[in-house]
């Protein structure tokens, strides 16, 4: 059935972004995962959170295929596209990091490396973009046949 | 005991299966006529359900409620002007698509109704699965399923009527039909509600949406009125075939978001529309996903708008080195240079946050999510006793409070309206951005971004409360219907978002070079005028901003009043000046502390001992809840007409503020956290 795969991405999808939604939380609040270094985690409560909902809404399309309903795949693609927001978000806050180094030469920013910018929300975005390209128009096809 | 006495009204297409479901209702408690002065059938039966009695008509079958036949007039004015307790919508569940079309119209009467989803059996074997509780949501009303031949379903529907006669007060949703369109409803509601006779007999908004949908038996009902004439002079200037297609279009708009939620195969086609609402109108998941989409606006709006902030900054370092340079006059030099160049550079480093901010937000208006946003926000907001149209002018507030209490203008209930302005300056306007910028940057470090936004969660959360405190006690009431929007989504083009961002960025750029103009060369004055008994020139080096300039009085008088929280007498004078534009909060401040339009520098003198974290959290919480600024106190004297109304926001406002800060500024010092 061509709704396993999208179950199988929509629960490892869901399951990273509470993961490392959490990890963010843990972080915000000050408790040391040991994670952050090695997962470029920063610590951030608000943003965590958001991590999780993220997770939640890829999770809420397992719920809902496995107990049958096609149209359950909506929550992969809503998933998918707040994934992709969030990774554009975080591009954003890379180049506005960018600038900072080399055009503003801020004295904050000494020793900043392009890696002190990269963050969860844009690898793990990466993910999600290959899941649009991949399902893009089929999304709404193959629920119209259903 | 004395039996209760309901009065039912059956409704719905012709073929539904209403006959059936009358027949099944009453049995043979039946008796028939003729409608009043007309040719078409009347019966009425009698049912008694547990200890009501239950009065049932039968209306004729009609697939509108506009007056296009003697039966659609029947009908209507029947349930118009006899008011029954509930009106049972008989629905087709194998037609959902036309029979909703009906429904819609129900919704504007504001009669309360249930549905009997009949035909239940026909729609099951079809395979179509029609989800009941996602229907109820959409609608706000109840759905019970039936199988009328077979007299399925009676007893729930009975059990779902006389709970629905027993309500105290009900929740309604009505179709929006567009700005355009709702412009005119609402004059014309203005109008409309000024003849008694009429408001007092049938719902202003349906009126005004029936003149509009060009309805002869109302025209005619309104010609004969008190406002007839105005009447049609705002309807000479519409061409009513449009409306009247518009209108239709419209509804049936709102039936085909709805649908798709409710049942997949009732459609022809699901569009990428109809998946994304399916998430973000979740019941559990609606509320986190417009948090997360608020908190990555946020983080786009403080983050990038860094270096853009430090070239404003450089250009006003310039600018102040220029006047510096040029200028020898000692007093005119600090009139320009620590006055102007300070005072508005301080605020107008903002100017890259307060663009982006609006551009998200119009981002998010221009993609659609926002009208679903609206309508998540409804229910919560109902559930504490709130009316969902108040949420667009509270979400408006967050760019500045004063167009967003004139959008209040678009609630018909005068109560409704009331609370939702005296809340609105809770919301967090853009002007008070600079200020938490300015002290979480300093304070906060790379929590800025959330300490900031947990501000701007504090401001929802003081309205929602502040409102409900409101509606329980001094304005009591119920709330009226919610008007749903559901546009279908696109992507938002770069111009158009652009040229929305410039609409609103721009008044921001007028201010500054106006009313904060004028506040920060008066802030100015008074600390260059020698406090009495100093003996010093006018504008001298020595008590500018000091203690021995004018302002060193003022603030010292207030000191008092702040120094439970934590504030020295600098702050108590931001605070005051505050009041003409909350921006001033961190120009005078530049003024005060002498950095001018240097904002490190201001940070550099705050976090070395002029301030402490607890206080710089006070101070932002306490510029979020006091007196709002000048232009929006204005506003809200002239949308309420009430002198009494506008003391009350401020001191209620500001007892709130005060309050607060001290809680933070005394459980701080208390737990030893941020002194
Ligand atoms: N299968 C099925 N048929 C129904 C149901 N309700 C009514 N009918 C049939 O639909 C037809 C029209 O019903 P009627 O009561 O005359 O519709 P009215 O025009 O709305 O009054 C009749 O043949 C009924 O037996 C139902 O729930 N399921
Ligand atoms: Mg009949």
């Amino acid at each position: 059935m061509a709704n396993t795969n999208k179950m199988i991405f929509a629960m490892v999808a869901g399951i990273l972004y509470v993961v490392f939604g959490i990890l963010k939380m843990l972080e915000g609040f000050g408790i040391e995962t040991g994670l952050a270094e090695l997962l470029l985690i920063p610590g951030d409560f608000f943003g965590g959170f958001c991590f999780v909902v993220i997770g939640a809404v890829f999770l809420y399309a397992v719920k809902e295929l496995t107990a049958g309903v096609h149209m359950g795949v909506s929550y992969i693609y809503v998933g998918i596209l707040m994934s992709l927001v969030f990774m554009a978000v975080y591009l954003l806050v890379m180049g506005s990091d960018i600038l900072m180094f080399y055009v503003v030469k801020s004295e904050d920013y000494e020793g900043w490396r392009i890696i002190d910018s990269m963050r969860p929300g844009i690898y793990l975005g990466i993910l999600s973009l290959i899941g649009y390209f991949f399902w893009k128009d089929r999304f709404t096809t193959e629920m119209t046949k259903a | 005991m004395e039996k209760k006495k309901i009065t039912i009204a059956l409704a719905g297409n012709p073929n539904v299966g209403k006959t059936t479901l009358f027949n099944a209702i009453t049995g043979a408690r039946q008796h028939v006529g003729n409608w009043p002065g007309v040719t078409v059938e009347k019966k009425t039966g009698k049912r008694t359900y547990k200890d009501t009695e239950i009065e049932v008509v039968d209306l004729p079958g009609t697939y509108s409620l506009t007056a296009y036949s003697i039966d659609e007039v029947v009908a209507r004015d029947y349930v118009v002007e006899e008011k029954p307790d509930v009106v049972v919508q008989i629905v087709d569940a194998t037609n959902l698509e036309r029979n909703l079309y009906l429904t819609t119209q129900l919704m504007e009467l504001g009669s309360r109704v249930v549905i009997a989803l009949n035909m239940w059996d026909l729609a099951e074997s079809r395979g179509d699965k029609i989800d009941t509780r996602k229907m109820e949501d959409f609608l706000e009303i109840p759905v019970v399923k039936t199988v009328a031949n077979r007299a399925e379903g009676i007893d729930a529907l009975l059990e779902e009527v006389v709970r629905e006669a027993d309500k105290g007060e009900h929740h309604e949703h009505e179709v929006s039909y567009g700005d355009d369109i709702e412009k005119k409803i609402i004059e014309l509601e203005e109008i409309v509600g000024k003849d008694s006779a009429l408001s007092g007999k049938y719902p202003v908004r349906w009126l005004s949406v029936k003149l509009l949908d060009g309805d002869e038996n109302i025209l005619e009902k309104i010609e004969g009125s008190s406002v007839g004439t105005q009447v049609n002079s705002v309807l000479s200037t519409i061409e009513k075939e449009d409306y009247e297609a518009a209108m239709a279009e419209k509804r049936y708009e709102a039936i085909n978001t709805v649908l798709p939620q409710v049942c997949v195969k009732c459609v022809k086609e699901v569009t990428f529309s109809d998946m994304i609402d399916r998430a973000v109108t979740n019941k559990y998941l609606g509320i986190p996903i417009f948090l997360a989409m608020m908190w990555a606006a946020f983080e786009v709006t403080f983050t990038v708008a860094t270096p853009l902030m430090e070239f404003v900054d450089m250009f006003f370092g310039w600018l102040a080195g220029v006047v510096a340079d040029s200028i020898t006059n000692p007093v005119l030099g600090s009139l320009l240079g620590d006055g102007i160049v300070g005072g508005v550079g301080a605020v107008m480093i903002f100017l890259p946050n307060i663009l982006l901010l609006f551009l998200m937000i119009s981002l998010l208006e221009d993609s659609g999510y926002m009208a679903r946003a609206a309508f998540v926000m409804d229910k919560l907001m109902y559930k504490i006793g709130l009316n969902g149209r108040s949420f667009i002018p509270l979400l408006m507030g967050f760019g500045c409070n004063v167009p967003a209490i004139m959008a209040t203008r678009t609630i018909e209930d005068e109560r409704d309206r009331l609370v939702t302005i005296l809340v609105n300056p809770f919301i967090s306007c853009g002007a008070r951005l600079p200020v938490y910028l300015m002290l979480a940057g300093a304070f906060f470090g790379r929590q800025a971004g959330s300490v900031i936004f947990g501000i701007y969660i504090l401001g929802i959360i003081v309205a929602i409360l502040s409102a409900k405190l409101i509606r329980g006690t001094v304005v009591k009431g119920k709330p009226s219907p919610f008007i749903m929007e559901l546009p279908p989504y696109r992507l938002p083009t770069a111009k158009a978002s652009a040229i929305h961002m410039w609409e609103k960025g721009s008044i921001y750029l007028k201010k500054a070079g106006t009313i904060i103009l004028v506040g920060v060369v008066f802030v100015w004055l008074l600390s260059a005028i020698p406090a009495p008994g100093v003996d010093a020139a006018f504008a001298s080096e020595e008590i500018l901003g000091t203690e021995d300039s004018m302002i060193g009085v003022l603030g010292h008088v207030m000191e008092p009043l702040v120094s439970p929280l934590g504030f020295d007498w600098k702050v108590a004078v931001a605070l005051v000046f505050g009041f003409i534009a909350k921006e001033i909060v961190i120009g005078s401040m530049g003024v005060l502390y002498g950095t001018g339009e240097d904002e490190d520098a201001l940070a550099e003198i705050l976090t070395a001992g002029a301030m402490s974290p607890l206080t710089a959290l006070g101070l932002m919480v306490f510029t979020l809840l006091y007196v709002p600024c000048i232009a929006c106190v204005g506003v809200v004297k002239k949308e309420t007409g009430s002198w009494k109304w506008t003391l009350f926001m401020m001191v209620y406002g500001t007892t709130l503020a005060w309050i607060a800060a001290f809680l933070i500024y005394r459980i701080g010092t208390a737990i030893g956290w941020g002194v």
